[in-house]
């Protein structure tokens, strides 16, 4: 019986080593349209995935930020205020987590988006930000009107969700994480709240960056 | 000889009684500590997070016991009137603000300051409600 050890033993090892050569991919999230597309003369259909809109807005050092300034990154996006007393604070921790483990990869930014710029200036926004402990330019505070990030939110981020007018602020204040990868396509919502799908988040941000640095080797 | 007697026989007594009322004390603060870690888990978790540390130089943690122990009496006026003052908690400045909790009846009041005072390296005992009614009407 002994003998059969070493062999049982590189049985496993090869099922571990197949399983692990085929790297897990994060879904597309949102709507989708199939389409027609000519590849050589002949008929093919192919997918438009939904994509976030472009948009433009302030962050807290009065720097613009739009979808160039994010090319080549991916990004994590929630949705705050700075006088929020309820679910915002366990949020920012849980981005805090997420900015110290990616402090520094230039290939990773975080969005906030205030839902309440009447009193979220710029100056307010920085000042939130140097208190958190946030000091260099990978966590951007994001000032904009307040409709535009609420249409944003709906036809954006958001799209998948389910239209919550019950909760006050909807669903910019439900408390989603959204991850968004360089083709500006969702591929992940999490409950910003939950420290397990935080975790989960930044699991599949690995497999996002792992998935965008293959597809940048191929180039 | 009598005398002794009914020494002897009071000695234990008064031992056991010393113990019961003990233990119902104990069994007051167990409740009291209980009901207030559920009362903060709805009520202060949200800003003093799970582990009473705060947020950055945002919110300041239940973690200091000098403050905690010093402020005793103060206290519930925090939490019941809100706090909007410049205070200094582990060396560090925090001018932030924190929502008066005005719907939180003197019992409640009385269990969560138990669970704070006796959590995150807080050792006071119990906080219990006559103190909290004594304390509220001395707030400023
Ligand atoms: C909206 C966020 C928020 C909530 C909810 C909240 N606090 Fe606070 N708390 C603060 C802030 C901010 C301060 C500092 C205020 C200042 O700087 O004047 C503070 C200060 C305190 C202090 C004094 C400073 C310290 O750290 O010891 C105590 C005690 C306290 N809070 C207890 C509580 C208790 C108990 C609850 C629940 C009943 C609660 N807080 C709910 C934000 C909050």
């Amino acid at each position: 019986m002994k003998r059969y050890i070493p062999q049982f033993c590189a049985v496993v090892l090869l099922m571990i080593a197949s399983c692990s050569s085929e790297p897990k991919k994060l879904p597309i999230l949102g709507n989708r349209e199939p389409f027609e597309k000519d590849l050589n003369g002949k008929k093919v259909m192919d997918t438009i995935y939904q994509k976030i809109p472009d948009f433009s807005f302030m962050d807290q050092d009065s720097v613009i930020i739009n979808n160039d300034s994010l090319a080549n990154k991916i990004y994590v996006a929630d949705f705050f205020f700075t006088s929020c007393p309820s679910i915002c604070p366990i949020m920012s921790k849980h981005m805090l987590q997420i900015y110290n483990k990616y402090h520094g990869n230039p290939n990773v930014a975080l969005l906030s988006h205030t839902i309440d710029p009447k009193h979220d200036t710029i100056p307010v926004l920085k000042k939130y930000a140097e208190k958190l402990g946030v000091k260099d330019n990978q966590w951007h505070f994001l000032l904009g009107n307040r409709d535009t990030v609420y249409q944003l939110a709906k036809t954006g981020y958001m799209s998948f969700a389910a239209q919550d007018s019950t909760v006050p602020g909807g669903i910019t204040h439900s408390g989603y994480m959204i991850l968004v990868d360089s083709k500006r396509h969702i591929r992940g919502a999490y409950d910003g709240t939950d420290e397990g799908q935080v975790k989960q988040l930044m699991s599949d941000m690995d497999i996002l960056l792992a998935e965008e640095k293959a597809k940048k080797n191929e180039k | 000889m009598r005398n002794k007697i009914i020494l002897l026989a009071i000695i234990p007594l008064a031992i056991i009684i010393f113990i019961s009322s003990c233990g119902e004390e104990n069994i007051k603060y167990q409740r009291y500590y209980s009901d207030g870690s559920q009362l903060y888990k709805i009520h202060c978790q949200n800003c003093h997070m799970s582990n009473g540390e705060g947020l950055g130089q945002l919110i300041p943690p239940l973690t200091d016991s000098i403050f905690l122990r010093k402020n005793r009496e103060k206290l519930v006026c925090y939490v019941n009137y809100g706090l909007n003052d410049s205070i200094k908690i582990n060396g560090i400045d925090y001018q932030g603000q924190m929502p008066a909790e005005k719907h939180l009846a003197a019992i409640d009041l009385a269990k969560t300051l138990t669970f704070i005072t006796n959590s995150f390296g807080n050792n006071q005992g119990i906080y219990d409600v006559i103190e909290v009614q004594k304390n509220l009407n001395n707030c400023k």
